[in-house]
């Protein structure tokens, strides 16, 4: 039995048809063709499906898709204007955060939602917030640099 | 896979009448971070899904000497709480240390409980604090004091029309500790945990109540270990050897996180360690 849920996605209204037991990954990567997102585990271990509901980090492997109506949902492709990367996106190019490159959408967005809440967070603080998401290249270093370079650049302001 | 009804009333009432009505077919999801994933892997198929996230069941309040705590209350909102923090602040630490933001965000400690995992963080303290949990059902409600809840992996003495409402925990009257011992630190299930709640009058031991996780085909209050400790003047001895009698009480196996061996040597070292915290003493 499929029913209809209504949510936005990057601050457009989407509409779409889901069996209950359907993902909120499953709806961004398999009917609306939103591919940023990845899919790791299936179950909540790796981090690479970390998307934003309300502007809070969650798993949508771990998120019913019926459970997010009228929520406001934020994926990798809702960063930067015009174009133009998000800061947090040019650190991890400039600082080569990424090497294959599965974990960064959720890397970049569990990064996001830290600086969001803590705009210069420690280095002990970045560690224990990015806890949940895995690299298996064996990024984390630069992936910290990275959120610390945007860290102080903010702080400069 | 089967083709899932999916329903989410809006008040408590409205929920307790669905399952009334098609609680044996119908799966509670609350958090889903434990549910989902069976879903996923396809071991779990339920004919249709309760979300009970809009029930405003999300809620922390103090009432006299306890504090009762919403079952969809996330691990983000406990570790977040002033009130539990003033009140048993062994709760907000163990809830900052539960797996990590993203899961911490979503997952309920109802979900802790009613998933009956002889590894859930919460519950093992939720043991030595002797919570007692809310039951609601169309017609009746129950309050079941926590060590009865549980009977076996995965399974509780939840009927399929009743739903878990409230936790009401009594603020400790002595001094608590949690200890857990994980693969790694983060994101990752208990190899095994311990709550602790020691009452003391000086050096002795006047109550106490010690609970191990994973070390047993529920979450396990070792209630021969916290007779051996009560009514004795407490030393690293005394620690050591009621740690001793906790994991003797345990009957742990060899899993994919650890083995039965193991676990019984990593088990006394933390409940040693735990007790030690609790007492004041120096370990």
């Amino acid at each position: 039995m499929k029913q209809i849920v209504a949510f936005n996605l990057n601050g457009s209204p989407v509409e779409v048809l889901v069996k209950p037991s359907d993902t909120l990954l499953d709806v961004l990567r398999e009917q609306l063709r939103v591919m940023g997102t990845k899919r790791g585990c299936d179950s909540g271990d790796c981090g690479t499906c970390t998307v934003l509901i309300d502007g809070e980090p969650v798993r949508s492997c771990l998120t019913i898709a019926m459970t997010v109506a009228g929520k406001e949902i934020g994926t990798i492709e809702g960063l930067g204007k015009d174009g133009e990367m998000d800061p947090l996106q040019k650190a991890f190019h400039e600082h080569g955060a990424s090497q294959c490159g599965f974990c960064t959408p959720g890397m970049i967005i569990a990064g996001k939602a830290l600086l969001e809440k803590t705009p210069d967070p420690s280095r002990e603080e970045i560690v224990e917030y990015m806890s949940g998401n895995l690299c298996r290249c064996g990024t984390y270093v630069q992936v910290i640099e990275a959120i610390e370079s945007v860290a102080s650049d903010k702080g400069k302001e | 896979m089967k083709d899932l009804g999916y329903f989410a009333p809006t008040d408590v009432g409205e929920a307790l009448k669905f399952l009334a009505e098609y609680g044996d077919k119908a799966t509670v999801l609350a958090g889903g971070t434990d549910l989902v994933p069976r879903i996923n892997y396809h071991e779990l198929c339920p004919e249709s899904l309760m979300y009970i996230g809009g029930l405003g069941l999300d809620y922390i309040k103090e009432e006299g000497p306890k504090v009762i705590v919403g079952a969809t209350t996330t691990w983000t909102q406990i570790a977040e709480s002033t009130v539990l923090l003033d009140k048993m602040g062994v709760l907000t630490g163990a809830a900052k240390q539960g797996s990590c933001v993203a899961v911490r965000n979503t997952g309920t400690i109802g979900g802790n409980l009613a998933n009956g995992s002889p590894a859930a963080d919460l519950t093992v303290i939720l043991l030595a604090l002797d919570a007692e949990l809310l039951l609601k059902s169309s017609d009746s409600e129950r309050m079941v004091p926590i060590q009865d809840f549980f009977t076996g992996p995965g399974q509780t003495v939840r009927k399929a029309n009743e739903l878990l409402i409230e936790i009401h925990i009594p603020v400790p009257a002595g001094e608590t500790s949690f200890f857990k011992l994980g693969r790694r630190k983060a994101l990752t299930l208990s190899v095994v945990n311990t709550g602790v709640h020691l009452v003391m009058d000086g050096k002795q031991c006047k109550n106490a109540r010690i609970s191990l996780g994973a070390m047993a085909p529920t979450p396990l209050r070792c209630v021969k270990a916290e007779a051996f400790i009560e009514g004795k003047d407490v030393d690293e001895k005394v620690l050591s050897d009621c740690a001793a009698e906790a994991v003797a009480e345990s009957t742990p196996i060899d899993d994919q996180r650890a083995t039965a061996w193991y676990r019984q040597k990593a088990g006394k070292a933390l409940v040693t360690r735990a007790l030690a915290q609790a007492a004041g003493i120096e370990n």
